[in-house]
């Protein structure tokens, strides 16, 4: 027996060491890695994903040798008549195909990138692409998109909206030291991985408090004290009545972080007569007013004695508006940023999100007291010898919450709930997990620089006519419509449609209609099945000049491919990997460094490892050269061949082995975490699996940081948003753009909230179809089974999941089945406007009456295996409908069903 | 004398299934053939609804009826309190199925594949470890422990001498050590957590506990 060392990067909690242990030339079963266990927050354990990839690495329905399309006939019902190829012939295939692309242009006539490149959701690919993104980078231009769920899979407006308050691309908590969790349907024990499943479990051993509150009882509620089932999408409004509460029930002055409140945010700014901020008129700069003085100061004014938070004032000023648009004053009426708050904030009273939510105001009004009673203002905790606040109080969201209508809604009055209770990046409270959208990932207080008027900078799409004029051109147009995802190599997977394609079949009244990618490849993921629409998806699909797929099995995408090239799987393959400090979800690591992703034995088919499959297409394509740079470079995770006192550069024209470019990258990525002291080959890797050093774990918390720099998180007040907001409607009413106007009424300084639930009912309304018709929510939850994990076709993995309620039908309550006559496991009927199956009805009581559940991402008809499971997926119910999107660009999992037994006449 | 007993924390359980998936890996068992399994009840009415998870297994019982009703003497009980099945002297009557209390035995009844005439490579290699016709259930990875302590491991203290779901389980809600000895986690948590067993009434006493969710 063998122990080989190695990480699970199935979901983007990961990477998280493992052992294979191996014997008899088989990888014999997988063991937790201890070696790591204080340092990875997982402790070395992995979850049920990682044990089912030894099913994954022999599972007989896998593409095991490259296969080329004979059928040059594309649709659901052609049979592709793949023929296998050897791999010379199917990559020299692949390579004609891009070197007439190079020939030609990379760009079109209408300048979109002819070579498009799909992955898969949450930065998973990374994990497995060994040296793919040299290949990538060497190319030039590509149109870069999301296969898996772009923008409506995700928790879209937590990830904009998190990044330009607090740099965080995931809100979680810090749940080793929090007290109190308000978890609006955040499904910690399905989708938070190992870090986050252990640490709230140690947590309920010590005894924190988690309310769970989402239209059906969850395996996360499993786990709680408190299920609240308050109705879908209206989060929001119960967060709304919850800060109404506080502000104006309670005595906020007394109750709340005023300290915080004061010095961290932009509560004291004053806001002018238009709604801007109120600025200085010689200097420009933003002002407040100092109430012992009784004058107005710019706000990083050191003589300031105290920062008025409410009332009503006449000030000498400007405001500046869109588009750098000035208006002077001699006395400005402005008031604070807080003030305005209060006033705002008046209307949502807890008896009108009462109606709105379902759930008693005396519920609502509780839970904002015991937020506050829990919050521990004033205290402090000592991390790595500094001392920070602890206010250990959290409110976390779910997929569901945080993206479509109601989103945004939903994350500021998270963040409101945080400013007011001084939790936002401090211990026990909301702290931000990564950063996606600013560099580094892998650092956030990196990142955080002074800014404009006090805060940090942000980069987003720029909304002036001149620098607009000079985008580059993607056929998802995300740096167009969303500002605030900005232009990194994140950003293109969060673009503002579910799927670039749908442009070509949808595009809207005065939008270009994008030209098809002369070559499309798609790695590690199934769009036709991720996506909205899987019908429209797939009428797009057949229509692409060439296809190929890096592939596992045949699936509903590359049913469609010219060329399918197999890649080894998880433990087969060859590379190098970041691990810690923090990836997206509750993963905070003690340290950080590289891991090794190494092979258990010799893999049992003919796929290949992706740094050679890249080597060979960069020799192939012409761009070897560019492609031993791009590595040189450090598009490797960040690794630059060359340092100070060490060179291990590649030599541009040669070619060079999987293992020969691997411990290359293993030497320089030590001395980089050494600052060039040590070194460590390949070898050492594959004994030791990972080399990491320490992590300051206060680095995790952005409050230092903060007040290092003197700086303040833009909350509550969205000056800059609103700005950004008038300006994209300027320039898109420039082009006659009608159809992105609900979207861009987002843009408020101060969000106005409603029942967001109501959207879904219009949505049929306006199909000319009756709401009443059509009365359940149906709603979807991830499975740790299979969320990301690309596990639909592995036997084991549906054994494992059917031990859980959820799995294999649609979820409904028990009083509702009663009316409808549909018992436990009886074969029924959901139809939506579009969309009719038929599927097992599982009847339980931990579910709301307007509700229905469906669990994971199945309906399959090509994945092995799972074609058979006959489950329904969300996505083949859904139909485009503009009005369910939110600015950016986000949808939700809701569609509006009717259930019904079948009844034979 | 030690009497090797697990502890289940079931406010920490949150059914995700690993320790069902890493004991079917590491047994080499074939589909639906399971040792340990996470079952799910449901109680209550809309919107007062309780849901939960328990770990269940073989009970390792003191007294344990599948001990008494095996014809054949396959089902042993050690002097650690591990109830195990020797394959070799287990004829497939299945009397050990019908009288434990806790269903916690599994019948190999036929050579089932998840690949079925497929050539899986594991599934081939794997599969020999057990006989078709006679019964599984969890022995607390016996082999695994005698494996430790042979190198001077400590079970339930080093990985290597602790059975595979308490190691694997990402909740910690699994714990394994000596119920003999009034000063190991088990007997503390025992003790301090009022842990209780399931079916206590029937008098078998099993040597798995469970601490209750609130």
């Amino acid at each position: 027996m063998k122990e080989v060392k190695t990480y699970c990067f199935q979901c983007y909690n990961g990477p998280d060491p493992f052992k294979m242990i191996v014997e008899d030339g088989i990888v014999r079963h997988i063991e937790p890695d201890f070696d790591c266990a204080g340092i990875s927050p997982g402790e070395g354990r992995v979850c049920v994903k990682a044990y089912g990839l030894v099913q994954k690495m022999y599972n007989p329905n896998r593409i095991k040798t490259p296969l080329i399309r004979t059928n040059p006939k594309k649709g659901k019902n052609e049979d592709p008549r793949f023929r296998e190829a050897t791999w010379d012939e199917a990559l020299e295939l692949v390579a004609e195909k891009l070197r007439e692309i190079r020939k030609k242009g990379l760009l079109d006539e209408k300048g979109y990138p002819r070579l498009a490149v799909s992955m898969g959701e949450a930065g998973s690919p990374a994990g497995y692409g060994g040296t793919f993104p040299a290949f990538l980078s060497a190319w030039g231009p590509i149109d870069f998109t999301l296969g898996g769920g772009e923008g409506s899979k995700c928790y879209h407006a937590e990830h904009l909206y998190g990044e330009l308050w607090h740099r965080a691309f995931i809100v979680a908590s810090d749940t080793p030291r929090n007290r109190w969790t308000l978890s609006f349907g955040h499904n910690t024990n399905a989708s938070a991985g190992v870090s986050g499943a252990m640490r709230h479990a140690d947590a309920r051993e010590r005894g924190y408090k988690r309310i769970q509150a989402e239209p059906h009882l969850s395996v996360s509620a499993v786990t709680s004290d408190e299920w609240i089932p308050i109705k879908t999408k209206t989060d929001a409004p119960f967060m709304y009545a919850m800060i109404n509460v506080i502000l104006h029930e309670m005595a906020w002055e007394k109750v709340c972080d005023i300290d915080f409140i004061k010095k961290r945010t932009n509560s004291p700014y004053l806001i002018g007569p238009r709604g801007y901020y109120l600025r200085d008129i010689e200097t420009g700069e933003v002002l407040v007013w100092d109430s012992v003085e009784g004058a107005s100061k710019i706000y990083n004014d050191p003589s300031i004695k105290d920062f008025a938070l409410t009332g009503k004032y006449r000030v000498r000023a400007k405001e500046r508006g869109p588009d750098g648009e000035e208006w002077i004053y001699d006395e400005a009426e402005c008031r604070p940023a807080f003030q305005l708050l209060l006033e705002h904030m008046r209307a949502y009273t807890p008896e009108w999100a009462s109606e709105v939510c379902d759930v008693p105001a005396s519920t609502i009004r509780r839970i904002a007291r015991e937020m506050i009673e829990n919050a521990s203002i004033g205290a402090e905790i000592e991390i790595c010898g500094e001392k920070i606040p602890l206010r250990p109080v959290a409110i976390t969201l779910g997929k569901t919450i945080s993206n479509g209508p109601g989103g945004y809604q939903a994350c500021w009055a998270r963040t409101i709930l945080a400013m007011l209770t001084g939790s936002l990046e401090v211990a026990g409270g909301s702290v931000g997990a990564s950063q996606r959208l600013n560099r580094p990932h892998h650092d956030r207080w990196s990142s955080i620089w002074p800014g404009e008027d006090g805060f940090f900078q942000n980069f987003l799409n720029p909304t002036d006519p001149e620098r607009r004029a000079n985008l580059p051109k993607t056929r998802s147009h995300y740096t167009e419509l969303v500002p605030l995802v900005g232009n990194t190599g994140w950003s293109p997977f969060l673009s503002p449609v579910p799927h670039a394609w749908l442009w070509f079949s949808q595009s809207p009244e005065n939008w270009e209609k994008p030209t098809y990618p002369d070559v499309w490849i798609i790695y590690r993921t199934n769009p036709n099945m991720s996506m909205y629409y899987t019908d429209l998806m797939e009428e797009t699909t057949k229509e692409f000049p060439f296809i190929v797929s890096i592939g596992y099995t045949l699936d509903e995408t590359n049913w469609y491919a010219d060329v399918i090239l197999p890649e080894h799987t998880d433990l087969e393959g060859l590379q190098l990997f970041r691990v810690g400090p923090s990836t997206h979800s509750e993963a905070y690591w003690q340290e950080y460094g590289f891991a090794l992703r190494q092979p258990g034995t010799a893999p049992p088919y003919n796929t290949m490892d992706m740094t050679e499959l890249s080597t060979e297409l960069a020799i192939r394509t012409g761009i070897l050269k560019e492609y031993n740079e791009a590595i040189n470079a450090g598009i490797i995770l960040g690794i630059r061949l060359q340092g100070r006192g060490y060179n291990y550069m590649l030599n541009p024209d040669r070619r060079y082995s999987i293992e020969e470019i691997w411990d290359r990258l293993c030497r320089a990525s030590v001395r980089l975490l050494t600052n060039g002291k040590e070194e460590r080959d390949l070898e050492w890797f594959k004994q030791n699996g990972y080399f990491t050093v320490v992590y300051p774990f206060i680095r995790h918390f952005l409050h230092p940081v903060m007040v290092k720099w003197g700086l303040r998180y833009e909350i509550p007040y969205q000056g800059r948003l609103k700005i950004i907001g008038e300006e994209l409607k300027r320039r898109l009413e420039d082009k006659g753009i009608k159809w992105w106007e609900e979207q861009l009424k987002e843009y408020e300084a101060l969000p106005r909230c409603e029942d967001f639930s109501q959207k879904w009912d219009e949505s049929v309304r306006a199909l000319g179809l009756d709401p009443d018709e059509y009365p359940f929510y149906m709603v979807n939850t991830r499975s740790m089974q299979y969320a990301w994990g690309s596990n639909a076709s592995l036997p084991i993995m549906a054994e494992m999941a059917k031990y859980v309620t959820g799995f294999g039908g649609i979820v409904i309550n028990a009083s509702v089945a009663e009316k409808l006559g549909i018992e436990d496991g009886d074969t029924v009927v959901v139809e939506s406007p579009v969309k009719k199956k038929t599927c097992r009805a599982i009847v339980r009581e931990g579910i709301r009456p307007d509700t229905v559940l469906v669990t994971g991402q199945f309906g399959n008809w090509a994945v092995p295996f799972a074609k058979d499971l006959k489950i329904p997926s969300l996505n083949e119910f859904m139909y485009p409908d503009q009005r369910l999107f939110d600015a950016g660009g986000s949808s939700a999992d809701i569609v509006k069903v009717k259930v019904y037994k079948i009844t034979i006449d | 004398m030690k009497r090797y007993a697990m502890v289940v924390d079931l406010k920490k359980c949150l059914g995700c299934q690993t320790c069902t998936i890493s004991c079917k890996l590491f047994h080499g068992l074939g589909p639906d053939i399971v040792r340990v399994k996470v079952i799910e009840q449901e109680e209550g009415e809309f919107p007062h609804v309780e849901r939960m998870f328990i770990p269940l297994r073989c009970m390792h019982c003191d007294d344990p009826e599948c001990l008494k009703a095996c014809p054949t003497g396959a089902t042993k009980k050690r002097t650690d309190g591990i109830v195990i099945v020797d394959q070799d002297e287990c004829m497939g009557c299945r009397y050990c199925a019908v009288v434990c209390p806790y269903q916690a035995r599994t019948f190999i009844a036929v050579d089932r594949r998840y690949f079925p005439g497929n050539g899986n490579l594991w599934e081939a290699k794997r599969y020999t470890e057990h006989q078709t016709g006679t019964m599984q259930k969890c022995d607390f990875c016996y082999k695994r422990i005698d494996e430790g302590i042979s190198r001077g491991l400590e079970p339930g203290i080093a990985p290597e001498a602790t059975p595979m779901c308490v190691i694997s389980c990402i909740g910690k809600a699994l714990y394994f050590g000596d119920l003999n000895d009034p000063e190991s986690k088990v007997s503390r948590l025992i003790k301090q957590r009022n842990g209780f067993r399931l079916k206590e009434e029937l008098g078998t006493e099993p040597s798995v506990y469970f601490l209750p969710r609130r």
